[in-house]
């Protein structure tokens, strides 16, 4: 078998390789890898070297993990997965990565393809104008200090007491949209500036807005399904992939070079500068994971603002209220994140980067209407392909610290992809294909066509067969907003 | 103009990196910031309303380069602009490296700027400031 790697990599199952601590002095557990060999042969040297890093860092649990959409990032690799003890371990920014709280929400309609597709160019439009997208943008919601910080410490929960959605919202998020621990005075003046006027934007990069299609035929789970809200029968839902703007990102870069320079206190040394990390019970440590729930609620918020815009959007255009189109919030999970969570070791600080949380039926963090189904995960395909909607299982709670993939992955950089495709072409070929995009930037579509990403069904079916998440539907764009 | 810039395709994938090279220190802060600036907007669609001096000093050159880069990316955000120029001067007082620049560009405007991607940070992955010979070179790597 031919590998991005020349360390040893032995087969587990036909889902699960391992690395073990032999191949890399200073490994404290192996490594796993979750993919199929198809799947692992495609994956780049980076995936190999950074999830053995990974596994190099102080109070590491089990083993350092990577999902199958796994590729290069920094530090941790993304689809990457470690926990730590609490007590003995360390928190590590490049295991959340720069956007925290990227993640993923999908809100049903009872709207089919039938309703839509006459009115698709003029949604899409209104879509466009009231989400604003790309470089630089600002939303709508104007904050004091005062109320950002209050955005900071109650999440989507502060978007609903304004007006910008409904209660029940609140029960469909990871964390119920906020996290506790929040302390705006671990924030910068300089996080708070770069993403005071941010809520409610959707930035650019592979971030999202897409209005989608649940066929029949590509529900596999139809119980599961329906207990989630979606029918089917050519059924319209929509699917939004976005973050914590600049202030997270300004969030990542302000304690990425505080504990570059903390490190050296503790005696830690890292494999890669982008692994900075600090003991999880130090000052540093601690005032990073309040920051990050800062982030993390900041998120939550703006996906929820973004949510009140798709909902004004769709009753605008088919002249009814949100709540008699059915608009209810399907789930919102985050994908970059650092949490508190207990598993057979005790309590460890769970980092996902790139890796979706994915606890399983009867997990008592799961709210009463997700007891029976698990916890739902949705994951973004390229915006030419599908996505999906799965649900965790105890099987990813016992061996991944409740964890799954969270997208495709790419497989291409971004000027190789734009060398192949122009946006301009890309945009109009996808219109013929009944995808309507609308896009800031021409050269950022061309970045994230098709091409540059794997395939997500073959991801999707990897994690299936581990085991560690079961598939309940695909859904398919027709209508796309890129920053 | 002494100094040149490469965009580098084999090293991040999901992101964007540059290698900056100039004859002296200011040109490679130069050719580096032009990359910064370009990935975020072609300069030459945006007018020139919005102005910001910054002045910023470290005793180390690599780090002052990558607090500037990083400053400029702050702005993008904190003012909601994207940028034409930047130009800059850099001089040593004593053992101080100091960089006086003031960044020109004007508020995002989707409509009349080509707009390319919001870079969220400068990383410190791969990232370097070296002089070789009588050539400066830079490495960056942005997190698009």
């Amino acid at each position: 078998m031919r590998l991005n790697t020349d360390m040893t990599v032995n087969r587990i199952t036909d889902e699960i390789w391992e690395i073990p601590i032999s191949e890399k002095p200073g490994m404290l557990v192996p490594a796993r890898i979750y993919a199929t060999q198809s799947i692992l042969q495609s994956m780049d040297r980076g995936v190999f070297d950074q999830v053995t890093n990974v596994a190099c860092l102080p109070g590491i649990s089990r083993y350092a993990l990577c999902m199958p959409d796994g590729h290069w990032g920094y530090g941790f690799p993304i689809g990457g997965v470690a926990a730590f003890d609490v007590e003995a371990g360390v928190i590590s920014p490049g295991g959340v990565g720069y956007d925290i709280n990227c993640g993923m929400r999908l809100i049903r309609t009872d709207l089919t393809l039938a309703d839509v597709q006459p009115y698709l160019e003029p949604l899409m439009t209104e879509l466009f104008r009231k989400v604003p997208a790309g470089v630089g943008a600002s939303g709508f919601v104007r904050l004091s200090r005062q109320d950002f910080c209050r955005v900071m410490t109650h999440g989507a929960g502060w978007c609903v007491e304004r007006g910008y959605g409904w209660h029940r919202d609140l029960d469909r998020m990871e964390a119920g949209g906020c996290i506790a621990g929040a302390d705006s005075s671990t924030v910068t003046d300089h996080a708070m500036q770069r993403g005071i006027n941010q809520l409610g934007t959707l930035g650019s990069g592979n971030h999202y807005l897409e209005v989608q299609v649940v066929s029949d035929e590509r529900i596999f789970d139809p119980v599961t399904a329906a207990a989630l809200g979606i029918v089917g029968h050519e059924q319209i839902v929509v699917m939004v992939h976005c973050g914590s703007r600049g202030f997270g990102h300004q969030v990542a870069s302000d304690y990425l070079s505080l504990f570059e320079k903390a490190m050296r206190g503790y005696g830690i040394t890292v494999k890669d500068q982008q692994l900075a990390c600090a003991p999880f019970r130090s000052p540093e440590g601690q005032d990073y994971f309040s920051a990050m729930n800062c982030a993390a609620n900041t998120a939550f918020a703006n996906r929820q603002v973004i949510t009140h815009q798709i909902r004004e959007a769709f009753a605008t255009v088919f002249g009814q209220s949100a709540e008699s189109l059915g608009m209810e919030l399907v789930y919102d999970v985050a994908h970059n994140i650092a949490k508190v969570e207990r598993y057979a070791e005790g309590a460890v600080v769970v980092h996902r980067k790139g890796a979706t949380r994915a606890f399983g039926p009867g997990s008592p963090e799961l709210p009463d209407m997700f007891r029976q189904t698990g916890q739902p995960v949705i994951c973004g395909g390229s915006m030419e392909t599908g996505s999906y909607l799965l649900v965790g299982t105890d099987r990813a709670v016992r061996e991944t610290f409740g964890s799954t993939m969270h997208g495709s992955g790419r497989t291409m950089s971004r000027a190789q992809a734009k060398r192949m495709v122009r946006g301009k072409e890309l945009q109009q070929q996808m219109q013929e294909r009944g995808i309507l995009v609308k896009a800031v930037s021409m050269s950022g579509l061309a970045e994230e066509a098709g091409l540059a990403y794997k395939n997500i069904s073959e991801v999707v079916e990897s994690v299936e067969r581990a085991g560690i998440t079961k598939k309940v539907l695909e859904l398919r764009p027709i209508g796309n907003i890129k920053g | 103009m002494a100094w040149t810039v490469r965009f580098l395709e084999d090293i991040a994938l999901a992101d964007l990196a540059f290698e900056a090279t100039g004859e002296s220190l200011e040109d490679v802060f130069r050719g580096a910031t032009q990359a910064l600036v370009e990935s975020m907007a072609n300069p030459a669609t945006v007018p020139g309303g919005w102005k910001r001096r910054i002045e910023r000093r470290d005793t180390d050159q690599s780090a002052l380069l990558f607090d500037w880069l990083s400053e400029v990316v702050y702005w993008k955000d904190a003012a909601g602009v994207v940028f034409r120029e930047a130009p800059l001067m850099l001089t040593w007082e004593g053992d101080v490296l100091f960089l006086r620049a003031c960044l020109i560009g004007s508020p995002v405007d989707r409509k009349s700027q080509e707009l390319r991607n919001d870079v969220k940070g400068v990383t410190k992955h791969l990232y370097e400031l070296k002089q070789n010979g009588g050539q400066w070179r830079a490495k960056v790597v942005l997190d698009v």
